[in-house]
């Protein structure tokens, strides 16, 4: 497909057109398709989570708009150029599902390298620093092989923010990290994004999507199902739900906001206790859940 | 370019850093001592037979750094993933072959030029005369052993090293081979096996251990055209290289 | 396919070119100056004679005779007879017979190392070219 300049009148970071990535069939016969029709985009400033059951297509459609994988069809353009484009990958930081490094070096290496290799400034002092922010305090010149998976995503975490980036790409940065962990990762996106990058990130942990996520993207059997603000996607205001005791059972009643009114009204008459009232708000598995049908396609 | 020396270094670093480098260079070392170690028939000789023999050490020497360096480099980038942080952001495909190659490359210089040392002191050891031309001769075995380097990479990119070994090993045996040796191989097709020798490299070109060993001056103008040879041919090499990598798909 | 048959085609033309007629076995592609020349030896490479025969062609260049050939064979020698140390003759061939010894094949050299550098660099554009289309 033929990338049309005039549908896009702003430059926004991503902008995914019609993306299909097809792979060889068993035994070389024939294609099976991995990704097909997958539009979206990422918009300056934003925070978009990118959700999938396991085989849906995510990480293929991640690594077609790195350039490590080359699109069967549609285009990928990030601030309207092409992935190839060296400009436009100075501005990227990525982080790599289960990310690995040589094991001969230790951080404080393969981030003095990486500032060569990208001409960036900066000093040891600045990349200690950096590797501080990430949680690596002490572990700056231990060798790579002593360290342990959420280790080696906090220094791909340290790799990805060196450069300041304008996008970041995120395949399952959190998976397997602890609470804590996660949480430290979370606040760092946040501080990012409000630097001014936008971030696309890929993940499982869907109530980590709907804390920070502006927007969802819901992929299932490499095709999109769903897409959408987060408002949008979890239903907004106009559910309420009411908790009371009955028969010595905790009961819960959902009731839309025109009705909210009379039905407490109608619990007190019959002396039953309101324990609490409180938006009734979908959660992002049950959007996902409803969006893909429960089931892996 | 400061990416593609950058990436050499550490690809330098890495290969330093690791064992297989140093079991190498203990093998060719012992080897070499074990060449100079052999009687040989006649006393007035032995010069000779070290000379001939330890240079022919020093090539397959070549052929064990090339295989044992590189053949796994790029396979093992893709295993364990380090692959991708590299190509997605800092480096393009090119940079990484240019860097990876550049790295091997001057490790194996340096191996071969101790092994070349290591030659001498054998000669010194024994009272046998240096000739003047060694230190060109292994010069002229370090470019085909980058013109072999650049084959692994080649094969690296599309076979697993267990594969790589032997199709680079029967590559380095048929180089050696005169065009009618290689016809004579299947008589019964001696176009084809014709043909398809003389699309392969002539290694002899790199050959001058026997005028060396007998003692024949050398003109320095033949050095420069083997090495302008040499280096032609693996560009030529790291070209197809670079071109099946640069149609793969990192999955 | 066709595409890819046309630049297989495009790159395969020149290497068949330069290797078909740059023939690197000296022995084949030698000029017959070269094989008898004197610099390199004393006598012409890869002759016979039965035994006892005389050889007009070694008697007339070099005074050498199967006779005395023979004679210095029974007097104890190995190999039969001996000849000036760094000569080229038809037991020495095969040490001349090599890249080094043969300046007429240095040009094909240099030709074809060009060569492959050309098309080392028309591969790698060429490719770089496809994977940014």
């Amino acid at each position: 497909m033929v990338f049309d300049g005039s549908i896009m009148a702003d430059i926004h970071p991503l902008q995914v057109i019609e993306l299909g990535k097809r792979f060889p069939g068993k035994r070389g016969l024939g294609t099976v398709p991995a990704v097909s029709g997958v539009t979206f985009r990422v918009q300056q400033g934003e925070i978009v989570g990118f959700i999938g059951h396991n085989g849906a297509g995510k990480t293929t459609s991640i690594k077609c708009i790195l350039g490590l994988l080359k699109p069967s069809a549609g285009s990928i353009a990030l601030w309207n150029k092409k992935p190839q484009d060296r400009s436009v990958r100075k501005r990227i930081g990525y982080i790599p599902e289960n990310p690995d490094y040589d094991d001969t070096f230790s951080p404080l290496e393969y981030l003095t390298m990486f500032a060569s290799m990208r001409n960036l400034a900066g000093n040891r002092k600045s990349w200690m620093s950096l590797l501080e922010r990430v949680g690596l305090r002490g572990w700056e010149t231990t060798c790579i092989r002593q360290y342990s998976k959420g280790m080696k995503q906090r220094m791909s975490l340290a790799l990805a923010l060196q450069s300041a980036p304008d996008l970041l790409v995120m395949d399952e940065p959190t998976g397997g990290l602890d609470p804590i962990a996660r949480k430290e990762f979370r606040d760092i996106i946040i501080e990012e994004n409000n630097r001014g990058a936008s971030v696309f990130l890929s993940s499982h942990i869907l109530s980590e999507v709907e804390t920070i996520c502006h927007r969802a993207v819901i992929l299932a059997g490499g095709k999109l199902v769903s897409e959408g603000s987060m408002e949008c996607l979890l239903g907004g205001k106009s559910m309420y739900r009411v908790v009371t005791v009955s028969s010595e059972e905790r009961t819960e009643l959902t009731v839309p906001e025109a009705e909210l009114q009379s039905t407490i009204d109608s619990l007190r008459q019959k002396g039953l206790p309101v324990l609490k009232v409180e938006l009734a708000l979908k959660s992002l598995e049950d959007v996902f859940l409803s969006a893909t049908g429960g089931e892996r396609k | 370019m400061k990416a593609v020396f950058t990436f050499a270094l550490m690809t330098l670093r890495m290969l330093f850093r690791r064992r297989t480098l140093w079991g190498i260079l203990l093998v060719i070392l012992l080897a070499l001592a074990g060449i100079a170690s052999v009687p040989s028939f006649d006393v007035s000789n032995q010069g000779r037979f070290v000379l001939d023999f330890g240079l022919f050490g020093i090539e397959l020497g070549a052929l064990l750094l090339a295989l044992g360096l590189a053949a796994s480099l790029y396979p093992r980038d893709r295993e364990t993933r380090t692959l991708m942080p590299l190509i997605a952001v800092p480096l393009s495909r090119g940079q990484y072959l240019m860097g990876r190659f550049l790295g091997a490359a001057i490790v194996q210089a340096a191996a071969l030029i101790v092994t070349c040392l290591g030659l001498m002191l054998i000669l010194i050891l024994h009272g046998l005369h240096i000739p003047a031309d060694l230190l060109p001769a292994t010069l002229l075995i370090l470019v085909e052993g980058w013109f072999l380097l650049s084959t692994v990479f080649f094969f690296s990119f599309f076979t697993s090293p267990p594969l790589n070994w032997p199709l680079t090993t029967m590559l380095f045996i048929v180089s050696q081979m005169s065009v009618a040796e290689f016809a004579g191989l299947v008589p019964s097709a001696p176009g084809l096996m014709r043909s398809l020798r003389i699309l392969l490299p002539h290694a002899d070109v790199f050959h001058i251990k026997d005028p060396i060993a007998h003692g024949f001056q050398i003109e320095p103008v033949y050095f420069l055209i083997a090495v302008f040879y040499g280096v032609c041919y693996s560009a030529f090499m790291l070209s197809l290289a670079l071109a099946v990598f640069r149609s793969r798909d990192l999955k | 396919m066709r595409r890819n048959s046309l630049f297989l085609t495009v790159f395969a033309v020149p290497l068949l070119l330069t290797s078909c007629f740059t023939d690197y076995d000296v022995a084949e592609v030698a000029p017959q100056e070269f094989l008898d020349s004197e610099s390199n030896s004393g006598q012409t490479a890869d002759h016979s004679h039965a035994d006892g025969a005389d050889c007009e062609e070694c008697a007339e260049e070099t005074g050498h005779t199967v006779d005395a050939a023979m004679e210095a064979d029974q007097a104890g020698g190995p190999s039969g007879h001996s000849h000036g140390s760094a000569e080229r003759n038809h037991g020495t061939q095969w040490f001349f017979n090599q890249p080094w010894a043969a300046p007429f094949i240095w040009g094909k050299l240099l030709r074809d190392g060009i060569v492959f550098l050309v098309m080392a660099a028309g591969i790698f554009f060429a490719t770089g070219w496809r994977r940014k289309k």
